[in-house]
């Protein structure tokens, strides 16, 4: 009994560091038949609150423009910046199952956005807490609850199912309404008007998207360069005749080949360059001659012939014929088998091999000796991302090499990246191969903890990207085409569809639209929400009660993330607020599309108008309203953010608040393998135990 | 959930530069590399608690890894100066001590973190716009006519490094060998893409730095004089070469994973060493000279190969086989049965046999222009020749640098000043449209401004040790050193020349002291017609990189809110 009561000690003890506050909560030391002590934890609102704030204490300094990085040091002593919501949280090693439960969320909801998760972390908290007001203010003791608590958590749990539902059945349409003819349709095309015109606004658009998502992840200073750098790349990969996730997915799937981190020079020095590296060094002495074209093959095994496989046996001896047999006749035919095989490559043009494995000495040396050029243990994932590129077929089988096994490449030469030399390959145009311009990404960085960091922020904008251009919903993508498509015609009918908003069309939101950063979102969804309000309580009072109080408590919720934004200045945030309420009451009629057209370009236009205008030093005429020279911190951060993953954030955050309020108390059980002393008599059922562990 | 190994809960610091232990132990760090910094600095001892040898030095890329701290944010600094070091192999302790001192003062300033770092990050790109411009006061070209620019440079490198401790003439001579060294890797007739050779270092302890010499060529150790004898009469030149790169030593690695079997009176053994001397014959009967193997020769095919006249080098190593395949034109051989196809022999002009101290080491002569040579390196003791030897692979870093960019930059502290001086200027000029432009009032603009200069000038007062005062004239804005027992009033008879020597003190210059306020003002460069050729100088490309990463890493460190370490 001592020991099991150290061990729960030790449990305690450790969450010091950051949940040290919550022990004061009730806990209590129940006996199950006089045996197994478990302490149960009795879930209150107030300790959901309580550490749901704990995190967000910790988000917020590296939330909004004010924010900076957290620098995290790994058990290996490695030290890593970052400003990844996903990052903070879960290198925070939370041992309470509470808050364990909201990181998974929200690393589940980032996994597929690859945005969002600090401001997860700032809905929710700021949800919580108005749920808890709310359910202190209208909870009445009644006789069904044992206590005031329990009644609180009723109440709670009741206004958080309600706000799910709300958001599951009404938010797009709101959403639809009052926020997206404010914003902006940007489209695939947008990336391919980008070759013809640099100065073309609509990639533009793409870029600010990204800016602003970088600023989020990486800080200021690099934001626009990094973004830049990003819309290049990914107009280098387009693939002619294909659907822009085509893009999205291809570079996604192998960032990690394309991209080769350099630490020791400042970020500016990143760069994209043409084909692709290998990130490994030539095993033989690199080609000296520059004769173009060069002939390249990749094989997946080994060149020269193993003599005796596993299980096989070798009989030296003497023969029938009396012949001997030694065993140098057998590696005699090894190496001239070898010798053939090089022969062959040699016929074939061949003077570069990429293998997958590492080559025997005399490969090597019959190679350099034949003017070819061998790179060993190249990765499986540049192999397959060669094979792409080039067209060729990796061969497995070194005596069947055939012409479509040859790759052509305008060069191949080492390339010095940081401390490695690498392998650079550039690939021929060829008709039937991809009709992409194959470039590869140079992170620079000051140490490999900002190039890490660079490089997880640019898959994470990828993963946006790749929401923000998808329709949303798989099984509902279909109906909201259709229905986008024959309401083109008349405003009336799409007036209609949103106003009666049957729920298999739900998915109203156009993929790839944007609206402006800094707020912009929340401002118009309060607004709209409250309209909504207004609306539900004066037409459909007596459908459904709560619905108005729901909408409200959200459109409050909503509100908190601007103010964060403009923590530093409260007037900003009321001066934004103004201006955009003053703008929707000005452009009121946001139902026509042709009038919809307009006012995208309208609030965008003009912004970035007046942001110009501010450089220049006088006032824009054109929506003078908004080029208020006082709000000039909000000009500043004007970027652009995806309506959808907007939305996709609140649903999983209502997601997350409703299934918090559902747990009730915490179990704390012992498994008893945690020290050595302790060790369960059950042998077997221990080892699969460690099993399931790996 | 999962697991069963318990993980405890990770460490959090809110706000860690505003934590005062944090802060000093940055100050220390600061105070330490600032010590070390220039050629009066001094010297560090570094030792280990489980009784190491000693290591004497003052090098950033080697103290730098000694110092261990618990601290995230000293690691931080630490792996940006030793991954800047890494790739330039100068200015580490003038990156490291920029990049700290901006961070101070940044925070004494009291400046938001997030306009402290877009202030600095606007004044680098004035530093760097200035520095890579053609009208930039503080760079002279390299002229590769005379090595005598090269020679000032690498010297400026090995005198700023006191733990070799070389006299006067000892660092000309050494600073003349880099350059040699330098020189003979440089290919004089290959057309097309310029491959650089390489120079492979060899260091003999106990004799006097000035017996280090450059050989072009290979010197390869000879532990075994026994066979040398018959050298003498080896000049049947060029001398054939065989290059093995396998194991000579009758060994079938290749083999697989079966079983062998062997018959009862079979001796497998002897018929691998039959083949091997099969091989022998065949060399024999090829004429070759020299036969050189990567890795162990069989004891008998040596015995063998000695009786027929061949010099025989075994566990030569792989580093030295990419010289020697460049030096003599041979490629690697790595079959026993095949026979070796004619390219794949190399030649060799001459070999003779060289005495270093204990060292006997064969030369290899190359049969043509090569662009391999072999360095010398002789010092009184271990600890110093160790500093020395890392100086020369610096030296020859930088050097190849001046290849890309054949510019530097002038030394002694004295384009630290003159780019302080350069941005209070520009930075007064246009004030009102970059502090709109960086989102920030004036007053906030000039903190930043004024703390980035001091920063820049406290790197050039570090250079100074022994109590003097550091100036700054009025008109070229150099860097000058009043020595601590000089009286003020005969100032300009006790300054000399500044910093980096083009300047000579007359009385109508003017003079500041760093530390004070100065009227802003433009920096003018040097007169184009000047005979006096600066005396110090720093590499352009590390000191330009080495300024952007301490930039960088220093608003990296601003940008810090929360720590978290994993204590597992």
């Amino acid at each position: 009994m001592p020991l099991r009561f150290s061990l729960l000690l030790f449990f305690m003890v450790s969450q010091k560091p950051i949940f040290g506050h919550l022990h004061a909560k009730s806990k209590h030391l129940c006996a199950f038949e006089g045996v197994e002590m478990l302490p149960v934890e009795h879930l209150h609102l107030e300790h959901v609150l309580q550490t749901v704030s704990v995190l967000e204490s910790v988000i917020l300094r590296s939330f909004g423009p004010e924010g900076g990085q957290v620098l995290f040091i790994r058990d290996t002593g490695q030290a890593m910046l970052s400003r990844s919501g996903t990052h903070i949280l879960t290198a925070l090693r939370l041992d309470h199952p509470l808050a364990r439960m909201v990181v998974e969320c929200v690393l589940k909801h980032s996994s597929v956005t690859g945005d969002g998760s600090k401001t997860f972390i700032l809905l929710l908290a700021s949800l919580l807490r108005m749920i808890h007001t709310a359910a202190c203010k209208g909870t009445n003791v009644s006789h069904a609850y044992n206590s005031r608590k329990a009644a609180e958590a009723a109440t709670a749990r009741h206004l958080a199912d309600k706000l799910l539902a709300f958001a599951l059945e009404e938010l797009a349409d709101v959403i639809a309404m009052g926020v997206v003819p404010y914003g902006y349709c940007i489209s695939w095309e947008d990336f391919t008007a980008k070759t013809q015109s640099p100065a073309h606004t609509n990639n533009n658009c793409v870029q600010k998207l990204l800016a602003s998502f970088f600023l989020s992840r990486l800080g200021r200073t690099h934001c626009d360069f990094i973004s830049n750098l990003t819309c290049e790349l990914l107009s280098h990969w387009k693939f002619k005749n294909n659907q822009p996730p085509f893009t999205l997915q291809f570079v996604n799937d192998n960032l990690p080949a394309l991209h080769t981190p350099v630490s020791g020079f400042p970020i500016s020095c990143s760069r994209l360059i043409e084909g692709q590296v290998i990130h490994r060094d030539f095993a033989t002495p690199c080609p000296q001659t520059d004769h173009h074209p060069v002939k390249a093959v990749v094989f997946t095994r080994y060149l020269q012939p193993k003599l005796l496989s596993a299980g096989e046996v070798l009989e030296l001896g003497y023969g029938e014929q009396g012949k001997e047999r030694s065993i140098v006749q057998f590696s005699a035919w090894a190496e001239r088998s070898l010798e053939c095989v090089i022969a062959n490559l040699q016929s074939l043009g061949v003077s570069v091999i990429l293998s997958a494995v590492k080559q025997s000495a005399a490969v090597l040396a019959l190679a350099a000796q034949a003017d070819m050029c061998i790179v060993e243990c190249v990765s499986e994932d540049e192999l397959s991302l060669f094979a792409q590129l080039s067209g060729a077929r990796p061969a497995s089988d070194c005596w069947m090499i055939e012409s479509d096994h040859v790759a052509t490449l305008t060069f191949c030469r080492p390339i010095l990246l940081g401390a490695h030399r690498y392998v650079h390959v550039a690939f021929h145009d060829s008709e039937e191969a991809v009709q992409v311009k194959p470039c590869s990404l140079v992170i620079c960085g000051p140490g490999e903890g900002q190039t890490d960091q660079y490089a997880c922020a640019f898959r994470d904008a990828i993963h946006m990207l790749r929401l923000t251009l998808e329709p949303m919903g798989m099984t509902a993508t279909t109906a909201s085409k259709r229905t986008l498509q024959s309401n083109k015609n008349t405003s009336l009918e799409m007036e209609n569809q949103i106003a009666s908003a049957p729920p298999f069309q739900k998915c109203v939101l156009e993929p790839g639209c944007v609206i402006p950063a800094g707020g912009t979102f929340e401002f118009l969804l309060n607004h709209a929400l409250l309209q909504h309000h207004g609306r539900s309580c004066s037409v459909s009072d007596d459908t459904n009660m709560g619905i108005p109080a729901v909408s409200q408590l959200l459109a409050n919720v909503l509100l908190s993330l601007p103010r964060q934004i403009y923590s530093h200045s409260p007037r900003c945030f009321l001066q934004t607020q103004t201006r955009l309420l003053s703008f929707i009451e000005n452009h009121s009629h946001p139902f026509s599309l042709v009038q919809k057209q307009e006012h995208n370009t309208i609030l965008i236009q003009g912004w970035g108008k007046s942001e110009r205008s501010l450089e220049d030093g006088k006032q824009s005429m054109h929506c003078c309203r908004e080029a208020d020279v006082s709000s000039k911190v909000f000009m500043l951060d004007l970027g652009l953010e995806s309506v959808s993953c907007k939305y996709q954030l609140l649903l999983a955050v209502l997601q997350c608040v409703s299934s918090l309020l559902q747990v009730d108390a915490v179990l704390r059980t012992q498994t008893a393998l945690r020290t050595q002393s302790h060790r369960l008599p059950n042998i077997s059922w221990e080892g699969t135990e460690d099993e399931a562990e790996e | 959930m999962s697991r069963l190994v318990k993980k405890s809960p990770s460490l959090c610091t809110d706000l860690p530069l505003d934590n005062t232990d944090i802060r000093n132990k940055l100050h220390l760090l600061w105070q330490l590399l600032r010590s070390c910094f220039g050629p009066t600095g001094r010297l560090k001892q570094v030792h280990n608690n489980i009784g190491g040898h000693v290591v004497t030095t003052s090098t950033s890329s080697v103290l730098l890894p000694a110092i261990s701290s618990s601290q995230p944010f000293i690691n931080l600094i630490k792996t940006s100066i030793l991954n800047h070091v890494s790739r330039f192999s100068d200015c580490g302790l003038f990156a490291a001590i920029l990049c700290l001192s901006l961070i101070e003062r940044a925070k004494r300033s009291g400046l938001r973190g997030s306009v402290a770092i877009s202030v600095n990050k606007h004044l680098l790109g004035l530093c760097t716009g200035y520095l890579q411009g053609e009208d930039c006061g503080c760079k002279v070209k390299l002229d590769f006519c005379s090595s005598l620019s090269l020679i000032k440079l690498s010297r400026s490198i090995i005198s700023s490094k006191p733990a070799c401790v070389l006299t006067e003439a000892e660092a000309v001579h050494i600073s003349k060998l880099a350059v040699q060294a330098f020189l003979l890797t440089v290919p004089c007739n290959s057309p097309g893409i310029v491959r650089l050779g390489k120079i492979v270092t060899v260091s003999v302890e106990g004799h006097s730095v000035l017996n280090s010499a450059v050989f072009p060529g290979l010197l390869v150790d000879m532990p075994d004089v026994f066979g040398l004898n018959k050298v003498e009469n080896l000049h049947s030149n060029p001398l054939r070469v065989v290059l093995f790169s396998a194991s000579l030593a009758g060994d079938l690695s290749e083999l697989g994973d079966g079983i062998i079997e062997v018959h009862p009176g079979v001796d497998t053994d002897a018929q691998i060493l039959d083949q091997l001397l099969e091989l022998g014959k065949r060399v024999v009967a090829e004429e070759v000279k020299l036969f050189v193997c990567q890795k162990v020769i069989h004891p008998v095919l040596q015995q063998y190969l000695r009786r027929h006249g061949i010099i025989v080098i075994e566990r030569l190593g792989i580093n030295v086989m990419e010289p020697l395949t460049q030096l003599t034109g041979a490629q690697p051989v790595a079959t026993l049965h095949t026979t070796i196809p004619a390219k794949a022999y190399g030649k060799v002009r001459d070999v003779d046999i060289r005495q270093f101290g204990s060292k006997t080491m064969l030369h290899l002569h190359p049969p043509g222009e090569s662009a391999i040579c072999t360095m010398i390196l002789c010092h009184r003791n271990e600890t110093m020749l160790s500093e020395l030897k890392v100086v020369c692979q610096k030296t020859e870093h930088v050097l190849r640098l001046t290849l890309r960019e054949p510019s530097a930059l002038l030394g002694g502290g004295c384009t630290e000043t003159h780019l302080a001086a350069y941005v209070r200027h520009k930075s007064m000029n246009e004030v009102t449209e970059t502090a709109s432009a960086l989102g920030c009032t004036q007053t906030e603009y000039f903190l930043g401004v004024e703390g980035f200069c001091r920063s820049l000038e406290s790197v050039a007062a570090a250079l100074e040790h022994d109590g003097g005062n550091c100036l700054i004239d009025l008109t070229h804005a150099h860097h000058w050193t009043l020595p601590a027992d000089v009286i003020t009033e005969h100032m300009e008879d006790s300054l000399g020349l500044c910093g980096c020597g083009v300047m000579q003190s007359s009385p109508n210059k003017k003079w500041t002291y760093l530390s004070t306020k100065y009227p802003q003002f433009s920096p003018a460069p040097l007169s184009r017609d000047t005979t006096v050729q600066p005396r110090v100088l720093d590499s352009f490309t590390a000191k330009l990189n080495a300024l952007q990463v301490a930039v960088e890493t220093a608003n990296l460190a601003l940008d810090v809110r929360y720590v978290i370490q994993d204590t597992n």
